[in-house]
């Protein structure tokens, strides 16, 4: 019983294979269908008509596409620290999503940055941000941390995977297993010293990759936002560590449903444990994230400061405060809370799993406000008052992005070992 | 006839020609009171200076003792640039009386016309704010320019270090180098940055696509669709092109009421400097520590 495929062969039944063929066929046609369609606006507004096709404007020159890159972003670091803890501090309950949670972090982070390359005005100009370096920009040293962070989540996930690998290489067939065999360099056994190398690296990097996640990339991009003195309401030291609060959150969220949701339609059996611990450290992180907002909104009203009251006006009151009351306070912040906090729901895991997806889907609602109304308001008396909702070809192409980023992330469970083999994991594991 | 001869001069040929109508140096110089051998080897060796052939230091050397002989004191030759490499140049900077300002907008006009800028984009603008109630009212006029700032939120922020602060105080957008990622405009605390989104007034205007605008005394040729400064981000840059010929900014040379000044803050003595000395000056969000060069009369 070497191969997980032979493993799994008791479970499914020949009815339930059926289903899963015709779902799954679903999912790829649909998830294509919309990545065309995508494709299609890309082409149409981002190449042909170039920035007028978009709602952007002089005063509010940032929108969507900002808002969900650091969403993404934002997802990939939360992702990124839940791995780990698995891969560096050891914490082997989790170890259930922590392949599934790198591989997340890496899709998010190829999201992002589509994302932020749409938003370029001269996508042909695009490499003298790695060529010329500002040392004073907050944004060129993101772009550095980046590539280097990519770099090492690509060789974490590989180096966790190593050993999987090098059995597919030998159990699968032509051409999938000349990939394979590329993929470990044609190494035909994972000796115990090549093991305890792997650890021992997986180790390094992940304790390289918490600071670079915590500080470089997320930190990081929140400092883009919170150095801009000219926008006072986001100018503040407590701006950055919001930021990486709620990657946490929309990362721990993101990875409960899909640990979650996977495991449903496979109709595999549920580690309800886990899925309790997770739901915890998703209560807590947002018990957290509600804190340091707090703060924010009372130090920021205290100063009496016009552009910063202006912005907060605009966040609570205006027409745009659905955005604020519904996703950022209700979605992702209330409803989930009061999920993880009831005794009966937070021991569910179908009321976790809808408070992780109220998460995930108020976020955006979160980034958004971090984007759109400081820009909004005038820096100048006398100038004009922004306004901004993305248009028609903004939203297809930011659809037909996420459904890039479902695609790339399910070809990425298909072809690899994202799976951790079953037989280690009997022990721990406790059944719905 | 010459049209359908098949003999063409030579490159050579045509340098001839030039120099038949040449004046001869040696015969020129015989007319003057001075040395012609000197100003003839002279000629020489500055065109080798031009070349790069020799050192300008090495000329000097050479020449400076026959200069003195020949032309006394009052002639020293010598290299004329200080060695020390501190810029001495002037560092522009632009004085607005608020009390001139009527709020006609001329300079926005006449921004717009020399900036070619295209719809939707204004490097400057005037701002207009009502203050006090009825009948104890007055209108505020406030003309804003790019600030050109000292310590400019833009450039710090730029990626790519498009955005740059030049020696002459004027910041700068190397436009071929901008990738458009818009954190300048952003990050600057006035809203003196615009965005190019590639529109611009042919249906109105024949001609407007004919010449891309002539800022920092480039000549793009054509505008057209996807092509620099398309893309990228402008702003005011107190008409560098102009400032190199030796004119004006645009608005400050067609303000109606006189309310704009220009000049060198380096030299104490020019009427910036001493405007800028006055209890009535101020410049915008002073607290933010961005340090403009534009200068407010209250
Ligand atoms: S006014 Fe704005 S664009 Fe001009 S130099 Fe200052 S920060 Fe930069
Ligand atoms: S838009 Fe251009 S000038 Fe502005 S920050 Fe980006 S690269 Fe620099």
């Amino acid at each position: 019983m070497d191969t997980k495929a032979q493993l799994n062969q008791p479970i499914y039944d020949v009815g339930i294979k059926k289903r899963m063929n015709t779902l799954e066929k679903m999912w790829w046609l649909i998830l294509s269908a919309v990545f065309i369609l995508g494709v299609y606006s890309i082409i149409d507004g981002f190449l042909l008509q170039g920035m007028s096709s978009t709602n952007l404007s002089n005063t509010v020159p940032w929108g969507g596409w900002v808002a969900f890159y650091i969403y993404f972003i934002g997802m990939s670091a939360g992702s990124f620290l839940l791995s780990t803890l698995v891969y560096g501090f050891g914490m082997e309950q989790y170890e259930k999503i922590g392949r599934s949670a790198l591989l997340s972090a890496i899709v998010s982070m190829i999201t992002a940055l589509t994302f932020i390359f749409l938003d370029l005005g001269r996508p042909d100009h695009v490499f003298n941000s790695v060529i010329y370096w500002n040392v004073t920009s907050t944004m060129s040293w993101e772009i550095h941390f980046y590539i280097v962070y990519l770099i090492l989540l690509v060789t974490e996930l590989y180096l966790t995977m190593r050993g999987d690998l090098i059995k597919l290489s030998k159990t699968s067939q032509g051409v999938k297993s000349k990939i394979y065999q590329i993929l470990v360099f044609n190494k035909k056994e994972m000796t115990d010293i090549d093991k305890g190398k792997d650890r021992k690296l997986l180790k390094i990097l992940g304790i390289i990759g918490i600071p670079l996640a915590i500080f470089g990339v997320h930190g990081g991009t929140g400092s883009i936002f919170a150095v801009l003195k000219a926008r006072p309401f986001l100018n503040s030291g407590l701006f950055p560590i919001i930021f990486i609060l709620s990657a946490l959150v929309s990362g721990t969220a993101l990875a409960i449903a899909i640990y979650v949701i996977k495991n449903k339609v496979q109709k595999k059996p549920i580690d309800v444990t886990m899925v309790k611990a997770l739901g915890g450290m998703l209560a807590l992180f947002l018990v957290i994230e509600l804190g340091l907002e707090w703060y924010e909104f009372l130090i920021g009203s205290y100063g009496l400061q016009h552009e910063e009251l202006a912005t907060m006006k605009l966040m609570t009151t205006s027409a745009w405060s659905w955005s604020f009351w519904l996703f950022q306070m209700g979605l992702a912040m209330v409803f989930p809370l009061t999920i993880l906090f009831v005794k009966k729901t937070r021991q569910s895991v179908n009321w976790i799993l809808a408070a992780a997806i109220m998460t995930i889907v108020g976020v955006v609602g979160v980034r958004f406000n971090m984007v759109v109304p400081s820009l909004i308001v005038p820096q100048l008396e006398g100038l004009p008052q922004g306004n901004y909702y993305p248009n028609l070809s903004e939203w297809i192409t930011t659809i037909g992005l996420l459904a890039m980023c479902l695609l790339i992330y399910t070809i990425g469970e298909k072809l690899l070992p994202i799976e951790e083999d079953e037989t280690s994991e009997n022990g721990v594991s406790q059944h719905e | 006839m010459g049209l359908f001869s098949k003999v063409a001069p030579s490159i050579k040929e045509f340098g001839d020609m030039v120099n038949n109508i040449l004046p001869d140096g040696e015969k020129e110089l015989e007319q003057s009171p001075y040395d012609t051998k000197l100003g003839l080897d002279m000629a020489r060796d500055a065109r080798k200076v031009i070349a790069g052939k020799i050192k300008i230091e090495d000329f000097h050397k050479v020449y400076s003792a026959s200069l003195i002989s020949e032309f006394g004191d009052h002639f020293v030759s010598g290299p004329e640039v200080s060695k020390d490499k501190k810029y001495t140049g002037p560092k522009w900077g632009m004085v607005i009386d608020l009390k001139k300002c009527i709020g006609c907008d001329t300079c926005t006009v006449s921004c717009k016309a020399e900036n070619r800028t295209p719809p939707g984009m204004s490097y400057n603008v005037v701002l207009e704010t009502e203050l006090g109630s009825y009948p104890n009212i007055s209108v505020m006029n406030l003309p804003r320019p790019c600030m050109q700032c000292d310590k400019p939120a833009c450039v710090q922020v730029c990626p790519t270090r498009a955005s740059f602060k030049m020696e002459n105080g004027i910041v700068a957008i190397d436009n071929d180098r901008c990738i458009g990622c818009r954190y300048c405009m952003v990050a600057c605390p006035y809203g003196a940055r615009s965005y190019d989104f590639g529109n611009g007034y042919e249906e109105e205007m024949t001609g407007y696509d004919e010449i891309t605008s002539p800022e920092y005394g480039m000549d793009r040729g054509k505008r057209k669709k996807g092509k620099v400064p398309e893309g990228t981000v402008r702003k005011c840059n107190f008409c560098f092109h102009r400032l190199e010929r030796g004119e004006e900014p645009a608005c400050v040379e067609t303000c109606i009421g006189d309310a704009r000044f220009f000049g060198d803050f380096n030299d104490p003595n020019s009427v910036v400097s001493k405007l800028a000395a006055s209890p009535r000056a101020f410049r915008l969000k002073e607290e933010l520590g961005t340090q403009p060069r534009v200068v407010y009369l209250r």
